[in-house]
């Protein structure tokens, strides 16, 4: 018995050099639980027999290595926030600001953006669209070169900024943020980055009641490209506002971040049966994250037929 | 059974009458068989279906139901004259007294454990086990030679699935051919993959569909052996896998013997103290870690950075050493058990005596003509009888092994299907791209299952008769059951490979279990002595003492002589010595076979090469030639024929029209996504250049 357990610990040093600690450390709780169920158990005769507790522990171990980048995720997205929060008392925006307002250099968009990147893998985890899916969405500013877009979702202002670095002239970006105090971060970092009110404009407002008012309240009359990253089981609501507006012409690019995980299904789904858009799923991996599959969708818009 | 029938059937018919229902019956029989091809809806075909079988069945009964009745009849009349005398006829064939209480006790039945309690009740003493059989030399008035029959069924089911197996491989490996198939792989699937002869849109998608998996899978074949990376960590990496693997054999090994060590412990404790886990502890360990350790073998492999069939193979390779480990210590401990049998028969045959002479203290003398003592049968004191203890062991096994794949299947797939499909409509992220998601199909995992029960049922069959036949059952049973399980909960594996080059990767697999799974059985047949007390070979020495006694008895003498000649070791030794020369000498005749055969296709290759060569120079001549003559004779009706001469040469006036030529909706590789035939659409291929993809 003895035997097996420093065969344990054994393993567990390994995965120590393989995984990054915190893997390491619900390993290591799990192995301790079932030390103590096993030492335990024999006492009480009634209990399940603690060999056959024991050989659920492959199964235990396998989902553990399985899905270690979920639970690194878990840790990184959900604990520390939960530790900082307690610790100091801003909200994890205002960290992210204070970091930004003091590493960058104001008016380059590229160093907000290099010092947003190296706080987010290093420091805490922010759902911004990260460096690999932003280089695939400004692959794709620069081949259609769009003069009127609409952002839903700019939370921290990172994705207005990626996206307005990579307008032509001319262009504008309507940035659409619901929380009324991630606006506000939102906007000096975007005035921090350089752009002023010609190029950026941000509109406090849930993304539902804006839609059906911009071609009243902003005279818009069509637009050539939508990037939606609020909140998921808005995307397919808010699509179909949008098809209603009548603002999508053909040929209007609508790009949506993170369908697969944690994933917008209903939107996928709309968008397959409507038969409106020709689409294509950019698989990449999840912002900030080695192991877990996410993907960008990008519709165009065809017109009905 | 002639009054039998005719008691069925009072209305008698006239020939001409016979004839008609004659024909009607083959008429809706021809029905039944056309039916599927007919274009009508489900319903009309179902409810045709029903009718012309009841017509079928109601008419046609009149003359086959008697036959089979008598052939039924003869057959239960050689099952008493084989088996001999039923239950309840002899001391062997009955429950004792004191297990007769046990063995119909509903509480007993019952209980969760049901099917082991069986075992140790009524089943215990039926045609199950081993215990059942006499050792009687002649049963019957055909004499029926039962301990014989019982050793030479044992031995030749074994040579019997030798040599099937032997032979499937032989034929798996003529279909191979060998040779060289490496040379122009694309050029070969670009321009022979698709049939012409389809007409039918759905199999020109599925063609579409397996020729994009050929492709994909030659192209992995090609950037796996392109690959070269840093050596030494991946070696490091390789080794370092290998000793988890290890880590983890060794630990599961141990776990197994410390079970059987534990439950050695409960049994001479007594069964009744401990709990229903505590009893079947060692089957449910040994199946609980053959479903979980492949788990956590296939993900340490991801460590190793193999190409999929080779890392398959290892994966494979690994889990064979863990189910071998597993099943020896097992047998390792059943041996210590028997040893334990074996002792209290030496003890129980001491009290036999001591007993049967009380039972004869009371009568007079040899000389009085007082009537035998009876005893019921049920009141014999019984030896031990450590094959049917083997027989039911293997049987525990089997049992639990198979319910613990049913309830995984049930759990691990289908529950979860169910979970993912309900939950996904209010869950915060998709359930079935992401986590959960529905479970693969492993296909290597499954094949390895049944071999491995193959495995488990040669072991056992010498000891528990009616083996194979509960695994015939069972068999079919998990075939239902699976097939609905894979169509019903089950999506494709992502990784997109060929699974094995040859089919005689699995069939080697096989041979090598029912090498290693028989040798436990031979072992135990030669070395141990049977028991006193049941059995066919009671009362020898050793069980193959039998085919001594058959040749003794049954045998001429000059029979006899000749076999003793025959397997003298002064003659076998050079026999074997023969046969592996022969073997040695066949071995390399094939290799130069194969070598002769792969330069004859290089050969065929160039001659072809050469002649399309010539053949295309002669083309081209003569569409100059033609070239320069259609322009003086310009006929409408090769007017046609001209536009494709002009398009061969590359100056096509008219474009040939898209809708024709252009693939369907390019399928991309499967994003996991809902299951197959759920209204989804594939989505098309990813990461390319936006501008190619749009029609």
């Amino acid at each position: 018995m003895y035997l097996f357990v420093c065969i344990l610990f054994c393993v567990l040093a390994v995965t120590h050099l393989l995984v990054c600690v915190q893997v390491c450390v619900c390993v290591y709780l799990a192995v301790c639980l079932c030390t103590t169920l096993i030492v335990s158990v024999p006492c009480s005769s009634t209990m399940v027999s603690g060999a056959i507790a024991l050989a659920f522990l492959p199964l235990v171990l396998t989902f553990i290595i399985r899905y270690r980048y979920y639970f690194v995720l878990f840790y990184r997205a959900v604990l520390v926030r939960m530790w900082y929060d307690c610790t100091t008392g801003l909200s994890r925006e205002e960290r992210a600001f204070q970091y930004v307002l003091t590493h960058a250099i104001p008016g380059d968009p590229e160093s907000i953006l290099e010092t947003f990147d190296l706080w987010c893998s290093k420091v805490e985890f922010i759902s911004n669209i990260g460096p690999k899916k932003g280089k695939i969405m400004d692959r794709i500013l620069s081949e259609h070169c769009p003069l009127t877009v609409l952002e839903l979702g700019s939370h921290c202002g990172y994705s207005t900024v990626r996206i307005a670095r990579a307008l032509p002239l001319g262009a504008r970006l309507y940035s659409v943020e619901m929380d009324a105090i991630n606006a506000a971060i939102a906007e000096k970092i975007i005035r921090l980055a350089g752009f002023d009110d010609d190029t950026v404009e941000l509109i406090v407002s849930p993304s539902d009641e804006v839609i059906p008012r911009l071609r009243a309240d902003y005279g818009l009359e069509r637009l050539d490209f939508v990037f939606m990253d609020h909140w998921k089981k808005c995307y397919r609501p808010d699509l179909q506002a949008l098809e209603g507006s009548g603002l999508l012409g053909k040929g209007s690019v609508v790009l949506a971040d993170n369908v697969l995980f944690p994933g917008a299904p209903n939107f996928l789904r709309h968008v397959r049966k409507s038969g409106l858009y020709e689409w294509k799923i950019h698989r990449a991996t999840l912002e900030y994250s080695k192991g877990i599959r996410d993907g960008m969708a990008e519709l165009v818009y065809q017109g009905i037929k | 059974e002639e009054e039998k029938v005719g008691e069925e059937k009072p209305e008698v018919l006239s020939p001409e009458e016979l004839e008609k229902l004659k024909e009607e019956v083959d008429e809706r029989k021809k029905l039944i068989s056309t039916l599927r091809g007919k274009p009508w809806p489900m319903r009309k075909k179902l409810l045709t279906l029903r009718e012309s079988h009841e017509f079928v069945e109601k008419y046609e009964g009149a003359l086959g139901k008697g036959k089979s009745r008598k052939l039924y009849a003869y057959k239960v009349m050689m099952l008493k004259a084989l088996m001999g005398r039923p239950y309840g006829s002899m001391p062997r064939k009955t429950v004792p007294r004191a297990d007769e209480a046990n063995a119909m006790d509903f509480a007993v039945l019952w209980d969760f454990g049901v099917i082991t309690n069986c075992l140790f009740g009524y089943a215990q003493y039926s045609v199950l086990f081993y215990g059942y059989y006499n050792s009687q030399r002649a049963i019957g008035w055909l004499k029926f030679r039962m301990p014989l029959s019982y050793f030479l069924v044992g031995v030749g089911t074994v040579a019997y699935s030798y040599m099937v197996v032997i032979r499937t491989m032989a034929r798996n490996a003529n279909e191979d051919g060998g040779g060289d198939n490496n040379s122009f792989n694309f050029s070969w699937k670009m321009f022979t993959s698709w049939d012409y002869l389809i007409g039918n849109p759905e199999t020109a998608d599925n063609k579409f569909a397996s020729i994009t998996t050929s492709f994909k899978e030659a192209i992995l074949e090609e950037q796996e052996s392109r690959k070269d990376d840093n050596i030494h960590l991946t070696r490091f990496l390789r080794v370092l896998a290998n000793f988890l693997v290890l880590c983890c054999l060794a630990g599961s090994g141990y776990l197994i013997y410390f079970v059987v060590r534990r439950s050695q412990k409960f049994a001479l404790e007594g069964l009744e103290s401990h709990s229903w886990w505590e009893r079947n502890e060692v089957n449910m360990v040994m199946s609980l870690l053959g479903m979980f350790c492949p788990m956590l073998f296939d993900v340490i492999s991801a460590l190793e950075n193999y190409h999929p069939r080779i890392a398959l193979q290892w994966q494979l390779g690994r889990i064979f050493a863990l189910f071998l480990g597993n099943l020896y210590t097992f047998i390792i401990a059943l041996m210590d058990e028997i040893n334990l049998k074996r002792e209290e028969e030496e003890v129980l045959k001491l009290n036999m005596t001591i007993w049967e002479a009380s039972l004869y203290n009371g009568t007079l003398g040899v000389n009085s003509t007082a009537p035998p003592i009876t005893v019921h049968p049920a009141d014999i004191p019984r030896g031990p009888c450590w094959e049917t203890m083997v027989g039911q062991e293997f049987v525990r096994l089997i049992v639990s092994d198979t319910m613990t794949t049913y309830i995984t299947l049930l759990i691990g797939d289908f529950l979860r299907a169910v979970l993912v499909r309900f939950l996904n409509y209010c869950w915060c992220w998709d359930l079935e791209a992401g986590f959960p998601s529905y479970s693969e199909f492993d296909v290597s995992g499954n094949v390895l299952g049944l071999i491995f029960n193959q495995g488990m049922i040669w072991m056992g069959a010498f000891y528990a008769p009616c083996l194979p036949a509960l695994n015939v059952l069972r068999l079919h049973v998990s075939m239902y059951l699976q097939c609905w399980a894979v169509m019903c909960c089950n999506v494709p594996q992502e990784r997109v490979f060929k699974a094995s080059g040859s089919n005689n990767f699995y069939m080697a697999m096989l041979l090598v279990i029912l090498f290693l799974s028989t040798l436990p059985a031979i072992y135990t047949i030669v070395t141990i002595p049977p028991s006193f007390d049941c059995g066919p070979f009671s009362g020898k020495s050793r069980m193959f003492d039998v085919i001594q006694e058959t040749l003794e008895s049954d045998f001429p003498a000059w029979f006899g002589k000749v076999f003793s000649y025959a397997s003298n070791p002064g003659l076998v030794l050079p026999f074997l010595l023969l046969m592996v020369l022969a073997i040695y000498y066949l071995q390399s005749t094939s290799k130069s076979y194969k070598q002769a055969n792969l330069e004859l296709k290089k050969k065929l290759q160039t001659v072809s090469r050469t002649i399309n060569k010539v053949l295309t120079l002669i083309q081209h001549l003569l569409y100059s030639l033609c070239g320069t003559c259609t322009d003086i004779v310009c006929s409408p009706e090769s007017k046609k024929k001209g536009g494709e001469h002009r398009a061969h040469q590359g100056k096509s006036n008219h474009q040939i029209p898209p809708s024709a030529t252009s693939p369907p909706a390019p399928r991309g590789h499967r994003i996991p996504g809902p299951l197959p035939g759920n209204q989804w659409q594939p989505a098309p291929s990813v990461q390319r250049v936006p501008n190619s993809q749009r029609h």
